[in-house]
């Protein structure tokens, strides 16, 4: 026992020295940066038995927690829903605690919280220490062999949001492009020039189609402003001016929508048509 | 098989048996019944209307004349002592009440574009459900309605914020932003109504919708962005003043010239520590921060830090593994902050934000009450750091192999 204590600390040593380099950017472990191989361990239950940090699952999701604190809370609620989201697939989870406090204590908390998964016991802050932790609650996800892809420390927002993604990444559920995605949001901003274009265009194509050509072009008028360079307005404008008997106006339209887009078919049937029926005795 | 009048295919030949007045009496008796059959339908069914209409605003909103305002959860609330003057919800203004806000089909007098009959006294029934009207011209919606995270009220209806025809309100909406939201979000009404520290981006221009969209967003808790991109909308300009005059700090100018961050700014979690709806603390900080440079040790005053930061951090005073600024094991964090008196707070080391130097270290701390600043020379190695000689001598620690007291 004593050996295999003086074992884990040399090692520990050697790989904090491994470790010490690291960068310490946006992370919690301070001396396991990601990309490298998180040494597996293994520690004592709240059940009694033994159990790996880490297995040779696709994904290994760990965090480490303390009771009655209120992101860790959040957090094991959050896991506890991602586990089941995921259940069946390779993922293995874990929650590592300080036992620095109650087994009790821990039991009642866990309970509370409807937490299944196992909860494993870091005697003496070995793991914690050996990680150089500095953050809690702290989530760290490896792949298959064990190298470190997130280092998660609590966020208020989108924190499951984040940590699904990373799983359904390194599961390839999710490509590069759509995990970046995650990570920065696209701005969800209401409005813009571009917008209210497309709405003066829908609601001009609405009173074309009712005949209210003098209102539909008005609002296909206010689109264009809005957006110059939107070929379906000149299109429709096509329509409205041809249907208003204004051919040459009508063909002009035409023109300047089949010159933005060229494949836009509303202008080349319109300007077929116009010209066809020129062509007519 | 009494209430069977009408259906017993022998009824003649019955009818034909029976006296006058017997028929008579059958026929009474058998019409109240039906009547009061029917009463007992139609209670039934208005109820049941009642209900639906409660759980699915879509069906709500299609109906030709709107249900009374009791049938909305909290925002009925609103709406009942609301100042929308004159006019059940969803119709247009009465005459001669200004507009702040007309939606064209209504002012252009296209019913026809919305309803089935083109006459504003009797427009009909909506064309089709009341979101497949809206989003025909409104489709660059359909990208919040199908975004990560949705709003109930904007997925059930459009018509439950907005009133399709026009407004006095910006927006068409039917209530101003704020009373609109808190009439459902009403603990959100509480917290800011009730925060000694208040922040202008709920109370000031869009309200709410400075940082959220109501109708569906990418980020949690609908916020449009991620919090550092929305904080720094205002909070990375020069000239934002707090409430008692004091200029706060432009967040984009600070971040480009200091590249160590802390995790929650680096991780853009602004609401990791304040709180942007209001609270007790200074600086809408979220729980309890020590606001000055000295403090007894107490756990309390930390609470805000202790959020994520391990407490026993500063609590052991010999550690091999809780905190990697130690000298051996003999724990600084502890020598440092954890004193009856004159204990250094976080700030009298650290930058909260960022920092040009190492593990959030400022660059220096105010001394005397002229202003000037003593600096913090702070230099890490990979196992432990020097501080040169400005609070006291200069000082190293190494946190594998202890310095001993002779060579700091």
């Amino acid at each position: 026992m004593k050996r295999n204590f003086i074992l884990y600390f040399s090692f520990t040593l050697t790989l904090a020295g491994i470790f010490l380099f690291a960068p310490l950017i946006g992370a919690a472990f301070l001396r396991a940066a990601t990309g490298e191989i998180i040494t597996n361990v293994e520690l004592p239950t709240l059940s009694g038995d033994k159990q790996p940090l880490l297995t040779d699952a696709a994904v290994n999701v760990f965090v480490f927690f303390k009771p009655d604190h209120e992101n860790s809370q959040t957090t094991l609620t959050h896991l506890n829903e991602l586990e089941r989201e995921f259940a069946g697939k390779p993922v293995h989870w874990t929650a590592v605690v300080s036992d620095s406090f109650e087994p009790a204590e821990i039991e009642a908390e866990v309970k509370a919280l409807g937490f299944t998964l196992p909860v494993l016991i870091d005697t003496g802050d070995k793991l914690y220490g050996h990680l150089a932790v500095a953050m809690t609650p702290n989530i760290g996800i490896t792949d298959k062999q064990h190298k470190l892809i997130a280092d998660l420390p609590f966020t208020k927002v989108n924190y499951t949001t984040v940590i699904r993604g990373y799983i359904r990444h390194q599961l390839k559920e999710i490509s590069d492009a759509e995990l970046q995605a995650i990570l920065n949001p696209p701005r969800a901003t209401m409005g813009g020039n571009g917008e209210e274009a497309h709405r003066h265009l829908k609601y001009a194509g609405k009173l074309f189609q009712a005949g209210l050509y003098e209102k539909a072009l008005e609002n296909v008028q206010t689109s264009l402003v809005k957006d110059p360079n939107l070929a379906a307005a000149h299109a429709l404008q096509g329509q409205i001016l041809s249907a208003q008997g204004l051919r040459d106006e009508a063909l002009k339209a035409y023109d300047t929508a089949l010159k933005l887009d060229p494949s836009n078919e509303t202008a080349l049937s319109g300007k077929n048509d116009l010209l066809n029926n020129s062509k007519q005795p | 098989m009494k209430n069977s009048l009408w259906l017993n295919p022998d009824v003649k030949t019955r009818r034909n048996n029976m006296s006058l007045i017997a028929f008579c009496r059958r026929v009474i008796k058998g019409s109240a019944m039906l009547l009061l059959a029917s009463l007992c339908l139609a209670v039934i069914s208005c109820a049941a209307e009642k209900t639906t209409d409660t759980a699915n605003p879509a069906i709500r909103a299609n109906q030709l004349d709107p249900p009374p305002p009791t049938y909305r959860t909290a925002a009925v609330v609103v709406k009942q002592s609301g100042s929308m003057p004159g006019r059940p919800p969803q119709r247009p203004l009465s005459a001669g009440v200004k507009a702040a806000s007309l939606h064209s089909p209504f002012a252009d007098g296209n019913c026809i574009l919305c309803h089935m009959k083109q006459d504003p006294n009797a427009p009909g029934p909506l064309l089709k459900p009341v979101n497949e009207i809206c989003l025909d011209c409104h489709g660059d919606f359909k990208e919040f309605l199908n975004a990560k995270f949705t709003h109930g009220p904007t997925l059930g209806s459009c018509v439950n914020c907005h009133n399709p025809h026009n407004s006095i309100y910006p927006m068409l909406l039917e209530e101003n932003i704020s009373t609109l939201c808190l009439g459902c979000h009403s603990d959100m009404k509480a917290k800011t109504t009730e925060a000694h520290v208040k922040h202008d981006a709920t109370i000031k221009d869009k309200a709410c919708i400075n940082c959220h969209n109501p109708h569906g967003a990418n980020v949690e808790h609908l916020l449009v962005d991620l919090p550092f991109n929305l904080c720094v909308t205002c909070h990375g300009e020069d000239d934002v003043i707090d409430n008692e005059g004091n200029r706060l700090t432009n967040f984009k100018e600070l971040l480009a010239e200091n590249k160590e961050q802390h995790g929650p700014v680096k991780n853009k979690d602004c609401s990791a520590c304040h709180n942007p709806h209001g609270g007790k603390y200074f600086r809408l900080l979220d729980k309890e921060y020590p606001a000055e440079f000295y403090s007894p040790y107490d756990p309390q005053l930390y609470s805000l830090c202790f959020e994520c930061h391990e407490n026993r951090v500063f609590e052991e005073p010999q550690t091999e593994t809780l905190t990697l600024f130690r000298n051996g094991t003999r724990n600084l964090h502890y020598l440092h902050v954890n004193k009856t008196e004159r204990g250094r707070t976080c700030r009298a080391c650290h930058e909260v934000h960022a920092s040009q130097q190492a593990h959030h270290i400022r660059e220096g701390v105010p001394y005397g009450s002229t202003g000037w600043v003593l600096k913090i020379r702070y230099s890490p190695t990979p196992s432990g750091g020097t501080c040169v000689k400005n609070c006291h001598d200069t000082k190293s620690y190494n946190n594998l192999t202890a310095v001993s007291e002779a060579k700091k």
